[in-house]
């Protein structure tokens, strides 16, 4: 009977320095104030199923999710891979070849569509660069190759649809027969026809417009009619008329600058008729009206110099759009940012090639059930899928690569 | 006469030359978005469906393929009798309904949201039509249809036939059913799913359940083997009925915890479970092997079989849509499933163990060899599951991590004292019965 009361005892006492030390910790946990209300993710590493017929992904630089929950990618296939890594084109080994530059997949990652590449009647980007499904169906993509300066339109099995500008129409002045030709490009941020290396176009359901983050040759947001591709405005940082001098290399310390830097590589349009621009090499977000009158800007990781810190960012589902999904390439992570203050809550993912890290992350979409679909560009060459898991305390600042904590949370 | 005749087979010809047919694949995979309102003596059904998966209808379409939306009227009440209208059947009660009344059709654009409420996607549907100078490519528009049928009572019981498999190679609907009192039962039906009953009985929805669970456990290899390993050293009745009542209780606890929300949600706890019922089938087999301690086994058992409990509700989380307003009778037939499938499963391979046993090989060889080669499977198993399972990233440990972790901790401490306190009671009944000799513990 000593024996089981010692039992009891111990069973006691090991339950009650348990609860004391979960007591203190959850306590400090607070008081500390290290912990945010924040929408929390977690990786899906078996995201998407692999890929058939031993194909590959090369550097993907787009990715949307369509209004029935269908993942769409754009990847540089081939023209980014490396010989050891297409084997079958190049006849000496069993894997693998570039996929097709298009690809779509299910909401369980099965793959259900791919396709892309030259054809009749248009003029494929020498570089293909973001993809977009609008509220029509249609997919758009643009360009950031050498003399991309044109958008193309296509059905969602790839028929092709419209292209809007032309390609190589902001080439200088050269002999183009002469054995030392190298064509070189300049921007034209105030040419009504064409564009200059578009990064990413969305679509506006609401006034049927497309806004063309225009791109890495001009620095402008453009608008155009969606059905016709007539271009209606366009517009510079802070709202000024967009001007193509070359800025220099970004100073942290120096005034903001007034015009956009190289590349504008986003340009998307919030619920409430905001539009959103991530002015990459400058580190910050511009907010407009849909006129492309300014209404606010708020720095990210203002330090970061190089590819700079804003390439893409997504809304939240809630109604409000409370939140943004900023991401940062260079640092290689996602920010949640607060859509009205701008101001960052905290940030999950690091560098590195395991599920839930990135190198050179891209794009990043959402779908209807808010969960964060993200491409990688550069040698990343991937998509990965984040779950999303609801709102809960998550750590202020960095939360590092994802790993699932307590769904109970 | 004969002009007027000409002049109409040549307008007939233009018409039809400008009508291209559509001959396109089945498409892969939809999603058909559908409501159901009893009201009086009416039942609305509003259905929405991707344009492409209307097969052999000619939509008229402009150029590039556009949707030529001034004449599509026609085609789109074709298309919502032909594959809609005859196809879906209706039961009120157990009578299946006429055919209904198409009472409006529309086109609308895919980003359309009006379809994630009844009342929405009824403005819809009476609300002007989409312009006709809209650019929409055919097949990536959506069929909206309102369709109305004749009921005795809005209080019946209803059921539904889908009969949507053949428009895509996987269909998924998703259907809300708005009944009278206000209650909405929310369903996620696959390809051709039978008939399916919308507000079953208690009785109904526990038959259902209890085949349910029968046929799971049949199905489940990894279940079977973990219950052969329990039973190869353990045949005496009283013995039996013991370890199979602890493996019943406990994984009815966590199956009943999972169905009301209480079990971890995170994408590694499928994972973690799946690894830990092959680590319990090992655990089982090599216990049989060096000798089992009978006393303790069923402790054993009844953790494992907390563990078995997830995997269950793995299974059961998509139909417990088909129980109703029955979700804990549901819970406990199919518990009741599984026991039957269980003593059926016992009623074999008990007399099959005792002939083995008796005939074939001794009982210690024949227990080793058995238990080795489970075993050798699980083992398999195991790694194959672990090894999913290490693929999510580590864990950072920091204060929050911890937090969650004491918190478990905790209910494992709590859980293990209430074993250790159910074996004390055990105990002390069974030396009240039979005196202290009989609980030695007994290995074989």
């Amino acid at each position: 009977m000593t024996r089981n009361k010692l039992i009891v005892a111990i069973f006691v006492v090991a339950l009650g320095a348990l609860g004391i030390t979960r007591f203190v910790l959850q306590e400090s946990v607070e008081a500390q104030g290290d912990t945010v209300r924040a929408p929390r993710f977690e990786v899906d590493p078996f995201w998407p199923k692999p890929l058939p017929n031993h194909w590959i992904l090369g550097s993907a630089i787009g990715v949307w999710v369509d209004d029935r929950d269908h993942v769409w990618m754009i990847h540089r296939s081939s023209d980014s891979l490396a010989d050891q890594e297409r084997g079958i084109e190049l006849e000496h080994a069993e894997c693998c070849e570039g996929a097709p530059p298009v690809l779509e997949f299910d909401a369980e990652g099965n793959l259900v569509g791919s396709w892309g590449g030259p054809g009749e009647g248009y003029e494929w980007p020498q570089s293909n660069h973001g993809i977009f499904v609008d509220h029509l169906g249609n997919v758009w993509i643009g360009g950031n190759g050498g003399g991309d300066s044109h958008i193309l339109k296509f059905t969602r099995t790839g028929e092709f649809l419209a292209q809007y500008g032309m390609a190589g129409a902001h080439r200088s002045p050269g002999d183009a027969g002469a054995d030392d030709y190298i064509p070189t490009f300049e921007g034209d941020s105030n040419d009504t026809q064409n564009f200059g290396r578009v990064a990413k176009v969305t679509v506006d359901p609401t006034d049927n417009e497309a806004y063309v983050a225009d791109g890495y040759l001009n620095k402008r947001v453009a608008v155009l009619d969606a059905d016709t591709g007539e271009m209606k405005r366009f517009w510079g940082a802070y709202g000024n008329t967009p001007d193509d001098t070359n800025l220099g290399p970004y100073d942290p310390d120096g005034p903001p600058a007034q015009q956009f830097r190289n590349p504008v590589h986003c340009a998307d349009v919030s619920a409430d008729g905001l539009v959103y621009v991530c002015d990459r090499a400058n580190d910050r977000i511009q907010v407009f009206q849909k006129d492309g009158t300014f209404v606010k800007e708020g720095f990210i990781a203002k330090t970061t110099l190089a590819s700079g810190s804003v390439w893409d960012l997504a809304f939240s589902r809630d109604p409000e759009q409370r939140y943004l999904f900023v991401l940062d390439g260079m640092n290689n992570r996602v920010r949640i940012v607060l859509r009205d203050t701008l101001e960052e809550l905290t940030s999950f993912g690091d560098g590195g090639r395991q599920p839930g890290q990135f190198y050179g992350v891209h794009s990043i979409a959402i779908d209807s059930a808010g969960n964060l679909y993200t491409t990688e560009t550069w040698e990343g060459k991937r998509i990965q899928k984040f779950v999303n898991m609801g709102m809960a305390d998550v750590p202020r600042g960095s939360q590092g690569t994802l790993w699932p904590t307590n769904s109970t949370q | 006469m004969r002009v007027r005749l000409a002049a109409m087979f040549v307008v007939a010809l233009v018409i039809a030359a400008s009508v291209p047919a559509v001959a396109h694949d089945i498409p892969n995979a939809i999603i058909v978005q559908a409501f159901l309102k009893p009201e009086g003596d009416r039942l609305r059904f509003l259905v929405r469906v991707p344009l492409q998966a209307m097969s052999d209808i000619d939509v008229p379409q402009r150029e590039l393929g556009y949707l030529d939306l001034a004449r599509v009227d026609t085609a789109l009440r074709d298309a919502a009798t032909i594959w809609i209208a005859r196809e879906v059947a209706l039961y009120e009660e157990d009578r299946r309904l006429p055919v209904p009344d198409v009472v409006a059709v529309r086109v609308s654009l895919p980003s359309d949201r009006s379809f994630q409420a009844y009342e929405t996607a009824l403005a819809h549907i009476e609300g002007s039509p989409l312009s006709e100078e809209t650019d929409l490519y055919w097949e990536q528009g959506v069929m909206d249809a309102w369709l109305e049928y004749p009921i005795a009572s809005d209080q019946s019981r209803l059921a539904i036939d889908p009969g949507l498999r053949p428009l895509a190679q996987r269909v998924t609907i998703a259907l809300q059913l708005l009944m009278p009192d206000g209650r909405v039962r929310v369903f996620e039906l696959h390809d051709d799913p039978g008939r399916v009953l919308l507000d079953p009985r208690w009785g109904q929805a526990a038959a259902r359940f209890v085949g349910s669970g029968f046929t799971h456990i049949l199905d489940g290899l990894d279940h079977l083997l973990f219950l052969l390993c329990l039973v190869i050293p353990v045949r005496r009745v009283r013995t039996l009925v013991g370890v199979v009542t602890a493996f019943t209780v406990a994984h009815s606890v966590t199956l009943i915890a999972s169905a009301y929300g209480l079990a971890p949600g995170a994408l590694w706890f499928p994972a973690l479970v799946e690894t830990l019922i092959a680590m319990s089938i090992v655990y089982m087999a090599l216990e049989n092997i060096v000798g089992a301690h009978l006393m303790r086994r069923w402790a054993i058992t009844f953790a494992f079989g907390l563990v078995h409990g997830f995997g269950f509700s793995f299974a059961l989380r998509e139909s417990l849509q088909f129980a109703g307003s029955h979700l804990l009778t549901s819970l406990l037939a199919f518990n009741v499933g599984v026991e039957l499938g269980q003593l059926v499963v016992l009623a074999v391979i008990v007399p099959a163990l005792h002939v083995l046993f008796r005939f074939v090989v001794a009982e210690r060889m024949g227990t080793i060899i058995l238990s080795a080669v489970i075993a050798h499977t699980a083992w398999h198993w195991m790694t194959e599951r672990g090894g999913q399972l290490l693929q999510f990233p580590a864990p950072t440990i920091d204060a929050a991590w911890l937090v969650n972790f004491l918190g478990w901790a905790m209910a494992g401490v709590a859980l293990t004292a209430a074993i250790w306190l159910a074996r004390m009671l055990i105990r002390a009944k069974t030396e009240q019965k039979y005196g202290k000799r009989v609980v030695k513990p007994d290995v074989i």
